[in-house]
C-alpha cells in the first residue's frame, strides 16, 4: 500500500511537471497540499517525542537530567514566547530577542569552538604518526596559506589561488560526491517507482 | 622531561584562553598596525560586481523575494553581504517580500526584517511572509501560491505576490541550510526559467552551487568570505567585516600548530601528561 501511494504521487507530479493541463495542476496542487500538512504534522510529532522523551529522562532521573532539563526549559521558553496571548508568533520581539540574544551567539560560539577541537584533534592525529594524517595536516596547512588576509601582489596570488582551491580540485571533490548521492538517489526512486521488490522495505 | 621542565609548563587549559585573549587584542588594535597590508576583501571583485549589476539591473519600483534560508552558525560569515544587498535594494526603493522554508531561516529572517523595519523601511516595501512549512513541497507550490490571497494585511505594492514566485523580478536566495541555493535551481528554476536567481552562501556551499553560476542559472553568487567582504565593502556597507588582524593571527596559530604536527613533532603542553605517566614511579 505505501509503496502504491508512493508510485501514484510520484507519477502524477511528474506528468504534471511535463504536461502542461489546469485538471493534473489542479490535482498535484492538492497533493503537494497534503505533503505539506504530513511534513508539519511530522515535525509536531517529532517535538513531542522529544518532549516525552527528555521528560521521562527528568522524570526517572536516568540519562543527562541536566541536559534534558535546559532542553525542555528552552523549548517551554520559546513555546511561551512565541504562544502568550497577544504575541506575534515568530516575528514577536520576545522570540526575536531569544534568537538573537541567545541561541544565535550559543550556536555561534559553538562553531567557532570547532576551531580549537580541530586543531587539537590534528595535533593528537599526528601521535598515530600515518601517511594519511600527514597529508590531510599538509593540505589543510596549504589552504590556510592560500587564506592569509594579505594585501598587495602577494595578496592577490593568494587569493587566486584560493580561488582556483575552491573551485578546481574541492570543487571536484564535492561534485563527484553530488554527483554520485545524485545517481545513487535517482535508483532509489526508480526502484520504488517501478515497485522493485523489496525497494520500499 | 624533567621535573624542572614539567613545572615550567603552562597547564593544557591555559592555551586556549591565551589564544583567545590574543585574538581579542587584534581585533581591538585592527587597522592601527600595518593599514593597509592586510585585506580580507577579494582582490577579484567578479563576483561582487556580479551581484551588483544583478541589483542594478532591477525596475524601478521592482517586486523582489528574499528566501532567507541561512544557518544560525555560518550567518556571521555572509551576514555584511546579505545587510549590503538589502540595502542596496531598499536604496533602489525595490519592495521587499521575505520568506523563509526552514525554521533555522525564519529565525534569522525575523531578526533582518527587524532591522529593516528599524531602518523605517515602510510597510509598504517591505512584506514578512513568514515560515512556509513542507521543505521543497512547500517551494514548489511557492511557485504559484505564495501570498495568501484573502489576506487584507498585504499591502497593494504587493498583490501580485498572490500569484506566487513567477510574480517577482528577482528571487536573492540567501542560503546555509541544505534547503538552499541548488533546491530552488532544481525546484525553481526548472519551473521559472525566466526569473533571475541571485544567491550569497558561506564558503562550505559555494562548490555545490557555482556550477549553477556557470551554466546561467543563477545571475550572480557571493560564495565565501572574501567575496562577501569585497561586495559589503564595494557597497560602503561594510559593519560586521572580519578583523583582518584577528583573522591573520588565528591563521599563523593553526598553520604553527598544524605544521609541528604534520611533522610529527610533539607539541608541548597542549596535552599535558598523561594518567598513567602521572601514576608511574
Amino acid at each position: 500500500m505505501p509503496a502504491t501511494i508512493v508510485v501514484l504521487v510520484g507519477l502524477l507530479l511528474i506528468v504534471n511537471f511535463v504536461v502542461i493541463n489546469p485538471l493534473l495542476a489542479g490535482a498535484a496542487r492538492e497533493v503537494l497540499r497534503l505533503v505539506v500538512v504530513v511534513a508539519a504534522a511530522a515535525a509536531l510529532a517529532g517535538v513531542l517525542a522529544l518532549v516525552l522523551r527528555h521528560g521521562t529522562d527528568v522524570w526517572r532521573g536516568r540519562g543527562d537530567r541536566l541536559g534534558s532539563a535546559v532542553l525542555l526549559i528552552g523549548l517551554g521558553a520559546m513555546l511561551a514566547a512565541g504562544f502568550y496571548p497577544g504575541s506575534a508568533g515568530a516575528a514577536d520581539p520576545a522570540v526575536r530577542w531569544l534568537v538573537a540574544a541567545l541561541l544565535a551567539p550559543i550556536v555561534a560560539a559553538l562553531f567557532a569552538l570547532l576551531f580549537l577541537s580541530t586543531l587539537l584533534a590534528m595535533h593528537r592525529g599526528s601521535t598515530l604518526r600515518s601517511r594519511q594524517v600527514t597529508v590531510m595536516l599538509v593540505a589543510a596547512a596549504a589552504v590556510l596559506v592560500v587564506l592569509l588576509p594579505l594585501g598587495g601582489s602577494i595578496g592577490q596570488g593568494l587569493a587566486s589561488a584560493a580561488g582556483w582551491a575552491l573551485a578546481v580540485p574541492i570543487g571536484g571533490v564535492f561534485r563527484g560526491l553530488l554527483i554520485g548521492v545524485a545517481i545513487a538517489t535517482a535508483i532509489h526512486a526508480a526502484r520504488i517507482l517501478l515497485a522493485v521488490d523489496g525497494a520500499d522495505d | 622531561m624533567t621535573e624542572d621542565a614539567r613545572r615550567a609548563r603552562l597547564p593544557g587549559w591555559t592555551w586556549p584562553i591565551l589564544l583567545a585573549g590574543a585574538l581579542a587584542i587584534a581585533v581591538l588594535v585592527d587597522g592601527a598596525l600595518a593599514p593597509g597590508r592586510l585585506e580580507v576583501a577579494n582582490p577579484d571583485r567578479g563576483a561582487a560586481d556580479d551581484l551588483a549589476t544583478a541589483l542594478g539591473a532591477l525596475p524601478e519600483d521592482a517586486l523582489v523575494l528574499v528566501a532567507m534560508d541561512p544557518d544560525l552558525g555560518t550567518y556571521p560569515e555572509i551576514r555584511p553581504a546579505v545587510r549590503a544587498a538589502l540595502d542596496a535594494l531598499r536604496a533602489r526603493g525595490a519592495a521587499l517580500a521575505v520568506v523563509s522554508f526552514t525554521t533555522e531561516g525564519r529565525a534569522i529572517a525575523a531578526a533582518e526584517v527587524a532591522r529593516l523595519q528599524s531602518l523605517g523601511v515602510p510597510a509598504e516595501r517591505l512584506l514578512d511572509l513568514g515560515y512556509v512549512a513542507g521543505a521543497e513541497a512547500g517551494l514548489v507550490l511557492s511557485v504559484t501560491e505564495l501570498a495568501p490571497a484573502e489576506d487584507g494585511d498585504v499591502p497593494a505594492s504587493f498583490a501580485a505576490a498572490r500569484r506566487g514566485i513567477a510574480a517577482f523580478d528577482l528571487a536573492l536566495l540567501v542560503g546555509g541550510v541544505d534547503l538552499g541555493p541548488r533546491t530552488w535551481v532544481e525546484q525553481v528554476g526548472t519551473r521559472l526559467p525566466e526569473l533571475p536567481l541571485a544567491a550569497i552562501v558561506p564558503s562550505f556551499r559555494y562548490p555545490e552551487v557555482a556550477p549553477y553560476l556557470r551554466s546561467g542559472q543563477l545571475v550572480a553568487l557571493v560564495g565565501t568570505a572574501r567575496d562577501g567582504a569585497a561586495y559589503a565593502s564595494a557597497s560602503a556597507h561594510s559593519d560586521g567585516l572580519p578583523s583582518p588582524t584577528g583573522l591573520l593571527l588565528g591563521l599563523i596559530v593553526a598553520l604553527a600548530i598544524m605544521l609541528r604536527a604534520a611533522w610529527g613533532a610533539r607539541l608541548p603542553d597542549l596535552d599535558g601528561p598523561t594518567r598513567d605517566a602521572e601514576r608511574a614511579p
